[in-house]
């Protein structure tokens, strides 16, 4: 199976895996320059919302501070306390007034001990009724020094009220004093912090918002996203922007209200921002510059390894031609070198084994090359073929050399031809004559009949190329052939240096005399028995029973007509008649032999016929001894 | 709380207007409820069958070290009291109670003129220039009454014998809670006892600064 990651060219290799170290690197400085730059921003905020949440609360001390302080200059006010004592609404409300405005408070009233108002600046009118902020008062009343402060709502407006008692030098009345708080007030705080305020009350019907430093837009998202249970610090999305918000509740209770301090994330990143998009700029260079840089490098590493490719499937196809230039002298430079060395190595290798096949066979070859090559030879049984050309010595007689070279190897090239078709295996060019092996090197089954077809083949080239040589002009030649099987020895003979594959033994000396023995029997084939007896799908003529010289077995020896079925009835017949003067004769029966011999002669031009005639008209004259065996003994080569 | 006490005046006049021997006292005692004695409570007789007010009266009330002496002075209607002015600065003295209203302007030493308070009631006083100062005076309608010491007891001397419902003032006596009055029998000879309960709640008062003579409060 292919992985996805598996690429098929080495430059692409190379090229991912730079690219994605670097795409790996600034990836991961990206992202921890980004977590940290978001992270200090977050820090930032954080710093600044408590500090702001801080001065925030301090503030709203210092106000605080400053309304019980006015209260307290009233409540000592020896002119407040004779208007106060005049019992006068409209002198008690001015003097209040008065006050208020000296410290610029947005309200002051007066209310009884019992919680009745007295005179009230918001409510010039009233003159009597209860006061509303109860709650205010009775935090005063239990405090030790009968003062409080708190945020309240006066007719839905929020308000930071302070109270004190009025002693006339004894408590005899309650000031309370307040200052709106209203967008100036949280405005003064933005301008004062940078961060936005906003204040929100009564949180758990539903958050309204009592004052903002935020666009009006934003202010319905803010209520939506607040909540008063939540923890102080949380985040939140106003128009598109993330806020960090810290929340600081200012009063309890009923009236509950809390600020909420926001400062916005996108604003405190933005200085990273310019980092970031420095970064990416420098990432894009980067990996610009190493994608060149990149190619480039796998490019000079890579083209002479795909010419050295290239070299190789060149050589694979046989083409030797070119060596690889590569002029580098690094370890590719080397290897090229070293490839170009082999390319000549193998050049070499291939001349000799071409040259091998053509002096030796190609079969003989590819033994001489397969195996360690040593002197000695292994026992085989193997058919040899001897073959020779008749008349070529008169040929040469009329011929130039050249000539005859050239008659020689158009027969030579055919005649091989057969051999090689046939499986047989060149062994020697003998002048005129050629030896040819069946079952050394390689065996096969049938190595006998292959032989006896390549004699069959080799007479019928004979007749293609005597059609030619008609033509042209020149004698007809023909053809002796000898065929043996029987045991040699197969092997390199000869010395270290030099040697030759070749087999040896009487069998091969058998199949020479065969092919002398041809001539005198006028037939172009000569098969010993034990070819015939491995070979028997052809159809066979008897020749005879022979003693060669150097042997003393007699051999039988028989002429190859033709594949069986493939031989004419008439031929079939003569031979059938033939075989029976054979054997008229060999039972001494000479008369009737040489009869038969006679008929058949008259009818056909075979000298075979003519021989026994004669045969058996000397024996008839001269009758051999009663130990004769019909062998013909040949004395002569 | 004040701790100087100053020089209870007032029993000499008690002494003055003495009467014969056959007459009785009320010994009382006053606590908050929790156990703890009601100092400067000022606890007062009235008869059942009414009695006739006895002759005017004078009281002092002086200034020392920029304090009033005595945080409560109870006085029978009618007295005339003085504010005697012992330090080396001036004072104005002011009320601006329902029982009397008065301003002696900044004054040094002892104003020509007592003030005269006429009125049943609490008189709160106070210093225009020493908002800490602050003392009471308690005008009553009848002449049997007395303040508590600091152990919060105190005797209510001569009185006839007859029946009395005998009540309890005291600047931080709590508004809402009006405690109820006792009824004692007061024979010729022996001490009949009150023991009075009052809820008190707190009394804001101008701050003062520590001074060498004294601690400051708020």
């Amino acid at each position: 199976m292919t992985s996805p990651f598996r690429f098929k060219s080495f430059r692409a290799r190379i090229l991912v895996f730079f690219l994605g170290l670097l795409v790996l690197v600034q990836a991961a400085v990206f992202i921890s320059v980004n977590t940290a730059s978001i992270k200090n921003a977050r820090i930032q905020i954080d710093e600044a919302l408590k500090i702001t949440a801080g001065v925030f609360g301090r503030i709203m001390k210092e106000r605080e501070a400053r309304l019980l302080e006015a209260a307290r200059l009233l409540s000592g006010d020896f002119a407040f306390k004779e208007a106060f004592g005049t019992r006068d609404h409209s002198t008690i409300l001015s003097a209040l007034d008065n006050h208020r405005m000296r410290i610029r408070a947005d309200v002051m009233t007066l209310v009884s001990m019992d919680g009745e108002v007295i005179a009230d600046t918001l409510n010039p009118e009233k003159i009597s009724g209860e006061f509303g902020l109860k709650n205010l008062i009775s935090s005063a009343e239990e405090s030790e020094f009968g003062e409080a402060a708190s945020v309240v709502f006066i007719e839905d407006r929020p308000y930071q009220m302070a109270v004190v008692p009025l002693l006339v030098p004894m408590p005899d009345a309650w000031i309370c004093i307040g200052f709106l708080i209203d967008d100036r007030f949280v405005q003064e705080l933005k301008a004062l912090t940078q961060t936005q305020v906003s204040l929100l009350s009564n949180p758990q019907a539903g958050a309204s918002v009592i004052a903002s430093t935020l666009p009006l837009s934003e202010r319905e998202a803010l209520k939506a996203a607040f909540s008063a249970d939540g923890p102080a610090q949380t985040e939140m999305e106003l128009g598109g922007d993330k806020f960090v918000s810290f929340a600081v509740p200012i009063s309890h209770g009923k009236d509950k209200v809390t600020a909420l301090l926001q400062r916005s994330l996108d604003e405190a990143l933005s200085p990273y921002k310019r980092l970031k998009s420095a970064l990416i700029l420098l990432f894009a260079l980067g990996l610009a510059l190493s994608v060149a840089g990149g190619v480039f490098m796998a490019r000079t590493v890579t083209r002479p390894v795909r010419d050295l490719a290239a070299g190789v499937k060149r050589i694979y196809e046989g083409d030797y031609s070119e060596p690889v230039t590569v002029e580098q002298e690094d370890e590719i430079g080397r290897l090229a070198s070293s490839f170009n060395h082999m390319l000549k190595g193998l050049i070499e290798r291939d001349r000799v084994r071409s040259l091998l096949g053509k002096v030796v066979s190609s079969a003989i070859a590819e033994e001489l090359l397969k195996k360690e090559i040593e002197l000695g030879g292994e026992e085989r049984e193997v058919t040899v073929l001897f073959s020779d050309l008749r008349g070529f010595t008169s040929l040469c007689e009329r011929h130039t050399p050249q000539e005859i070279l050239s008659f020689l190897n158009d027969y030579f090239t055919r005649i091989s031809a057969v051999i090689e078709a046939n499986g047989g295996v060149v062994d020697k060019y003998i002048g005129d004559a050629v030896m040819a092996l069946f079952g050394a090197p390689l065996k096969n089954e049938d190595d006998a009949a292959r032989a006896v077809r390549t004699a069959i083949g080799m007479r019928e080239a004979l007749k293609g190329l005597n059609a030619e040589f008609e033509a042209k002009g020149l004698p007809r030649l023909s053809l002796g052939v000898g065929v043996n099987t029987a045991t040699v020895v197969a092997g390199n003979m000869g010395s270290i240096t030099r040697l030759n594959y070749t087999v040896i033994g009487d069998g091969v000396n058998l199949a020479s005399r065969l092919e002398g023995l041809s001539k005198k029997y006028g037939v172009d084939i000569i098969v010993s028995a034990s070819t015939l007896a491995l070979a028997p799908g052809f159809v066979y003529r008897e020749l005879d029973i022979v003693r060669v010289k150097g042997k003393s077995e007699p051999v039988g020896i028989y002429e190859p007509v033709g594949e069986t079925g493939a031989v004419d009835e008439a031929v079939v017949k003569e031979m059938e008649s033939y075989h029976e003067g054979l054997k008229l004769y060999r039972e001494r029966r000479w008369d009737l032999a040489r009869e038969r011999f006679r008929a058949l002669r008259e009818k056909s031009p075979l000298s075979l016929y003519a021989i026994y005639e004669e045969r058996a008209s000397g024996l008839i004259e001269n009758p051999p001894p009663s130990e004769w065996d019909s062998t013909t003994v040949f004395h002569e080569k | 709380m004040l701790k100087k006490t100053g020089i209870i005046l007032f029993a000499a006049f008690v002494a003055a207007f003495s009467s014969p021997a056959f007459a009785g006292s009320i010994e009382f005692s006053v606590n908050d409820g929790k156990s703890n004695p009601v100092a400067d409570a000022v606890v007062y007789a009235v008869p059942r069958d009414g009695a006739p007010l006895s002759a005017p009266r004078k009281a002092v009330i002086d200034q020392v070290d920029k304090e009033f002496v005595g945080y409560v002075t109870p006085i029978e209607k009618g007295t005339a009291v003085s504010f005697p002015n012992h330090d080396k600065l001036r004072h104005h003295v002011y009320s601006f109670s329902e029982a009397k209203r008065f301003e002696i302007p900044l004054y040094t030493g002892t104003p020509a003129n007592p003030v005269v308070f006429d009125k049943p009631g609490v008189v709160a006083l106070g210093c225009n220039i020493h908002d800490w100062m602050s003392a009471y005076v308690f005008v009553s309608d009848t002449p049997h009454f007395s303040k508590a010491s600091d152990a919060g007891r105190g005797r209510i001397e001569n009185i006839p014998a007859g029946e009395y419902d005998v009540s309890v003032w005291h600047p931080k006596l709590k508004a809402s809670s009006k405690p109820a009055s006792v009824r004692v029998k007061v024979t010729d000879d022996g001490a009949s006892k009150a023991d009075l309960q009052v809820a008190l709640q707190n009394v804001w008062r101008a701050w003062r600064a520590p001074v060498a003579s004294g601690n400051g409060y708020r």
